[in-house]
């Protein structure tokens, strides 16, 4: 009794509108003598922005509204996840769509007493499972063991590549800018006063213009107001209608992830997330000025041996600093000059 | 004013969102030669939609599905709204058919009424009135989980910016001519470097100045219906070593003895940003100081969105950035769009040429990319204001003429009134909003830390609404009111105007010694059996046993509460922050009526519910 199982409880975005199903399977988990010590959003792990330890969990539990036969999950995680289980860790949630998925990452497919997907124990794993994965090279060497995935794993979300990706973005970008807007100067420069247009609009007549609003339409304007005599906005949607939103797929536009800000009342992790961000940052801050009661003012950023981000941009303020920079968050600065800190002291 | 034109922009904006993508649209039209109206839903006069051919429409939802404030807004020269005129039972159904139109919804989808404010817009207007659309409406979704970018990752903007590219798809196919001097030219994209001139912008008054414009008391001229308000109480109402600083805060009329307001109501407050921000706006952009303190005048009238709350005299730039211009604000895209040809200050680079470059390339991807990813991880994850972009990229040197046009105006915020109806001690309950992000300077609500700063005697302008949120017939039955936190400010003037039998009050907060606000009045009430009262502290399980949130408690009492729903007709009023908490009490509500209230299952549950909140008997204010 004493002992509990260790989980992790995944969960689908749209789960967030109907906290009640977290809260069963808490306590589904409860009486089963597991708890969970971490809970995620899925698109958290799926964007890089949480990365799971090492056999850390003994159950991993996906909360979804899908049914089993419509799940849409993102493959590349299921190696994150199977990496993440103990041994004979169970992965509950998933369902046969990913079957492949599964054998290919070392688990077990079991349907007593409830299906689940058991992570088959390491030692084991290479005994018994090398003879029908030898005839396919790639994923014998795939699924053999634990170290030969990492650095996939790395590739994908490790925050080391953040850095590179946000560069060839930006980079892309250039060209694409100067292509559309080719009457542009080729360079931002431009040092003079800009040119100011007053606005001259004009619309040439279409040639529909007979297709104009019927004069008849000009009475409604002038009936006397009787009470009661508008619609019910309440009746302009129509409850079961609102299933099937409007979909229109949008193919264009970059890959980039947007990151999400924590609702005001968030349950999902994500708050804490931000804050430990926003407490990384800071202490970075403190590493790279050392705040004492004379300095309140005036700060030398300059002195030798402060740490200096490898982008050289650091004095350029944050729409230039790279991601990693000690100074970020604090104002831009010049080089070999104090820089005036009275605006940003209240908080010392 | 302009008359209305045959393509219009209309938007309806709460938090300003679908505002600004209006703006980019119009600014975009504009740059193109395209001649049309821009306005809010509630500002367009519902008779130019006769003269108008080509309608588009962005549009946000507020609070439960609701369309936002602005669409309803209502100028006083009129009597009806474009809405209000649209929703009149006897229009036919072919009202509309000579307007081809193009809709654009902004919404979250982590909210059950997903995007209804565009869906009803869309059922009226196209569906029962008979507009043409030119392309299927689009929803942007700002958890790019559902709506128009399912599955792909991609966030609002990038629908916006492919409704943009739809719209002016249309347009130049449309028209892609126009006549300049008589003369038919292709219709091109103005130079980006060029700044489009406002209609009305600021120069100097040739009228000599009176001694000094800072000595001269300062008044707020052009809106009747602003009023001013002397500040009698402003105190902290939670513990010193609580982390939020909750004030009770109460003015009255400086003119008359009483005021016209009832339960539910809620007061606008202008607020205003601080001298000390003034002043450091002022010596980022050093080549305003000269002109500071002159007497300014319009060029061509004062714009429209400089109405509401009067604008302030003397007109002078300082008072102009005081009381009018929030560049304490987040920026918005639009904000980039217009400023960045303004960098141009080559003397204060320490780079020189090369890094002036630098800063207008930034400044211009922030206003024309249409993915947001850096803008938003620069400015609005951090919440940083206009004034540190400024202050980041000292090229920048912005003409004080135009400023009104390129600087976001400050809106008043909406505050509920606790006092009783018509006290004409106006009693306000207010949150002071405070956090951290990375930027070292704490970050403050614009008027929260207005009002926190206000001394006794000091002067505030002020208006109230009414909002007709209790009904008549309902006075007199049993009322159970639902107010965690500061959701308790309507609650309080509900049991101070003293018309309902039976008053069941469910508070909850964090502490019972720290933030239980107004416990001294709540408890003395209960004594004198005016209210029953049910506390829960939801981190203080030693006050609150068995109990955590307001909702815990209201199904420990499920079937009393459930009977008196049901059966004794009573109102059902919640209030408090927005988010999960009213989505908690809504869930627990059903069960309650499934379980206690005869409902044999969900559906008829939910129909009863419904049905309470299209009488206004089951009554939500959150914000």
């Amino acid at each position: 009794m004493s002992h509990y199982k260790s989980g992790l409880l995944l969960i689908h975005p749209a789960v967030t509108t109907t906290p009640e199903l977290v809260e069963n399977a808490k306590a589904q988990a409860t009486s089963m003598n597991v708890k969970f010590v971490d809970q995620f959003l899925i698109n958290k792990l799926n964007d890089g922005s949480i990365n799971l330890e090492k056999a850390k969990y003994e159950i991993i539990k996906y909360l979804t509204p899908e049914a089993p036969a419509d799940i849409q999950f993102p493959k590349k995680l299921i190696p994150v996840l199977a990496e993440s289980l103990t041994p004979n860790g169970s992965l509950i949630g998933l369902s046969d769509i990913y079957k492949v998925d599964a054998l290919i990452n070392g688990f077990e497919i079991v349907n007593e007493p409830d299906y689940q997907w058991i992570r088959k124990d390491f030692s084991k794993l290479n005994q018994t499972v090398s003879i029908p994965l030898k005839n396919k090279k790639t994923s014998s060497t795939k699924s053999q063991s634990g170290n030969n995935k990492l650095p996939t794993f790395k590739k994908a979300s490790g925050t080391t590549t953040k850095l590179p990706s946000f560069k060839k973005a930006s980079n892309a970008e250039l060209p694409i800018l100067k292509k559309t807007e080719d009457f542009q100067s080729p360079s931002f420069k431009m040092a003079a006063e800009p040119k100011v247009y007053k606005v001259v609009d004009d619309l040439i007549e279409d040639s529909d213009d007979d297709f104009s609003s019927d004069s008849s339409k000009a009475q409604y304007f002038d009936q006397v107001d009787v009470e009661d005599d508008s619609i019910e906005e309440e009746d302009l949607i129509d409850e079961n209608d609102s299933g099937k939103p409007m979909i229109t797929m949008i193919t264009c536009g970059k890959s980039k992830t947007k990151k999400k800000k924590a609702c005001k009342d968030c349950t999902c992790g994500m708050r804490e997330q931000e804050e430990k961000e926003i407490n990384d940052v800071r202490s970075q801050q403190e590493k790279v000025v050392k705040f004492t009661e004379d300095e309140l003012t005036e700060i030398d950023f300059t002195i030798d041996g402060k740490k200096v981000g490898g982008c050289g941009s650091c004095s350029l303020g944050d729409a230039f600093r790279c991601s990693g920079c000690p100074y970020l968050g604090l104002p831009a600065f010049k080089p070999g000059q104090p820089i005036n800190l009275d605006s940003i002291s209240d908080d010392l | 004013m302009s008359p209305s034109k045959k393509i219009v922009i209309l938007y309806g904006s709460e938090t300003g969102n679908a505002h600004d993508f209006a703006t980019i649209l119009s600014h975009r039209l504009h740059r193109l030669h395209f001649p049309h109206t821009f306005c809010s839903i509630g500002d367009y006069d519902p008779r130019d939609i006769l003269k108008c051919k080509y309608l588009f429409i962005i549009c946000s939802t507020t609070g439960q599905g609701e369309l936002p404030t602005n669409v309803n807004a209502l100028k006083c020269e009129r009597s009806v709204t474009f809405w209000s005129f649209l929703k009149k039972k006897n229009l036919p159904s072919n009202f509309l058919n000579h307007i081809q139109t193009a809709m654009l919804g902004l919404g979250d989808s982590s909210y059950p009424k997903f995007n209804y404010g565009i869906r009803k817009l869309h059922q009226r207007i196209v569906t029962q009135l008979g507009a043409n659309e030119l392309f299927d409406r689009l929803e942007a979704d700002d958890q790019a989980m559902a709506g128009s970018n399912k599955g792909t990752g991609l966030g609002v903007e990038s629908v916006y910016f492919e409704y943009e590219k739809k719209v002016l798809n249309f347009l130049l196919k449309k028209f892609p001519n126009r006549k300049v001097n008589g003369q038919v030219i292709q219709r091109e994209q103005l130079d980006p470097q060029i700044y489009l001139e406002p209609l009305s912008y600021l120069q100097i008054s040739d009228r000599i100045a009176r001694e000094d414009a800072n000595k001269i008391k300062i008044e707020f001229q052009g809106d009747k219906s602003v009023k001013i308000g002397r500040v009698n109480t402003n105190k902290r109402i939670t513990s010193d070593d609580h982390f939020q600083d909750v004030r009770q805060f109460k003015f009255s009329n400086v003119e008359k003895n009483s005021e016209d307001y009832e339960p539910g109501d809620t007061a606008a407050i202008y607020p205003c940003n601080t001298d000390e921000d003034v002043s450091r706006f002022l010596s980022n952009q050093s080549h305003w100081l000269e002109v500071a303190d002159k007497p300014l005048i319009f060029t061509n009238g004062v714009p429209n969105d400089l109405k509401d709350g009067g604008l302030a005299k003397p007109m002078t730039l300082r008072n102009i950035l005081k009381y009018h211009c929030d560049f304490m604000s987040i920026p918005r895209t639009s904000f980039f769009l217009k400023i960045w040809t303004f960098a141009t200050d080559v003397t204060k680079m320490e780079r020189g040429q090369e890094q002036l470059d630098d800063q207008r390339e930034k400044l211009h991807q922030f206003a024309t990319d249409e993915d947001m990813q850096d803008l938003y991880d620069y400015c609005n994850r951090p919440r940083r204001s206009i004034l540190e972009v400024l202050e980041d990229f000292l090229s920048i040197k912005l003409p004080w003429k135009y400023v009104l046009d390129y600087l976001p105006i400050i809106k008043p915020r909406y505050y509920s009134i606790s006092s009783g109806p018509g006290d004409p001690d106006i009693e306000l309950t207010v949150a002071v909003v405070k956090y951290k992000t990375i930027l070292r300077k704490i970050r403050k609500g614009i008027c929260t830390s207005y009002i926190a700063s206000l001394q006794e005697g000091e002067q505030i302008r002020y208006k109230l609404q009414n909002n007709h949120i209790i009904k008549n017939d309902f006075l007199h039955k049993p009322i159970i009111l639902v107010g965690p936190g500061v959701g308790l400010a309507p609650l309080l003037s509900v049991v101070k105007a003293d018309v309902f039998k039976d008053t069941r009050l469910f508070f909850g907060c964090r502490y019972k010694d720290k933030d239980y606000i107004y416990k001294d009045i709540l408890e003395d009430w209960a004594r004198a059996g005016k209210i029953v009262l049910y506390t829960s502290f939801s981190r203080d399980t030693e006050n609150s046993p068995g109990v955590k949130y307001v909702q815990d408690y209201l199904w420990k009492l499920g079937e009393e509460i459930t009977d008196l729903v049901v059966n004794k007709e009573a109102v059902f009023f919640l209030c408090g922050s927005s988010g999960k908490m009213p989505i908690q009490v809504r869930l627990t509500f059903i069960e309650m009526l499934k379980k206690w209230g005869n409902f044999s299952n969900e559906e008829t549950a939910k129909r009863y519910l419904k049905e309470m909140e299209k009488s206004d008997r089951y009554i939500q204010e959150t914000w």
